[in-house]
């Protein structure tokens, strides 16, 4: 099994170090999860987020997307990937390597 | 079991790191969450309930501040102590 | 330990104060600022995982 890399995207500042890490990490075969949580969630509004879509799983904090107002489909998100923080706890304890942005 | 430190520095993610740390607890994750520099800006209901839900499930929480020690009952700890215990986690979580 | 410290921005003292703290003498320590343009993405992906522990400052 591939290496497995964890980011937990907690702030809406960093968009550009998510997308290049993914593309980097993708490109060496590894496997890329993200979860987009707290201010992070506002990163699934911008243009660019589809660059992750099928490079990574893609999961984003159910309560958090609803507390900052936002609604809609987001790209590579499924139903099932608006999720709890339990899907964050599964990465930490599950991943090889976790990052933070 | 796996080993984490939540360390919360920006005052605007104190309850997003609490939120994490308990989250986190209920995945049968050992949490330490230290909240640094400053002063729980928001001590309100959900904070306070959520703050005591980490103490049932055994989560430890450590402060540098004062008032989150004298008044919220967080152990103190210096940057020093608190480095020490983030180099013996298996992840450190930066809110 | 094979420590790698990456910075998300310019580090202010507590940030400073945290690594310094954390350092052991036998650890093999790299610090790496993610804020500085052209950085190689490939090669982090490397290190990071050729690292033990990976933390991602403020």
């Amino acid at each position: 099994m591939s290496e497995k890399l964890g980011i937990l995207v907690g702030t809406d500042k960093h968009l550009d170090y998510v997308i290049n890490l993914t593309k980097a990490a993708h490109a060496k075969g590894k496997t890329v999860e993200i979860f987009f949580t707290g201010y992070g969630v506002y990163l699934t509004q911008k243009p660019e987020f589809e660059q992750l879509v099928g490079k990574a799983k893609l999961s984003v904090c159910d309560v958090s997307f609803r507390a900052y107002g936002l609604s809609g489909d987001v790209p590579g998100v499924g139903f099932k990937d608006f999720a709890t923080q339990a899907r964050n706890a599964e990465m930490m304890i599950e991943c090889d390597r976790y990052v933070v942005f | 079991m796996k080993k984490v430190a939540v360390v919360i520095k920006d005052v605007k993610q104190q309850y997003e790191g609490l939120r994490t740390s308990l989250g986190a607890l209920l995945d049968n994750v050992e949490i330490q969450m230290f909240v640094l520099n400053h002063e729980i800006e928001n001590m309100d209901e959900a904070y306070h309930d959520n703050m005591e839900l980490l103490d049932e499930m055994e989560g430890e929480r450590f402060s540098n501040n004062s008032a989150n020690v004298e008044k919220y009952g967080f152990v103190h700890t210096t940057l020093k102590e608190a480095a020490q215990k983030l180099r013996a986690a298996d992840l450190v979580i930066p809110f | 330990m094979k420590i790698l410290h990456l910075l998300r921005s310019e580090p202010d003292e507590t940030v400073e104060r945290l690594i310094e703290a954390m350092t052991d003498n036998e650890d093999e320590t790299t610090v790496k600022p993610l804020f500085k343009p052209n950085l190689d993405w490939s090669r982090l992906v490397d290190e990071i995982f050729s690292h033990d522990k990976v933390i991602s400052w403020w």
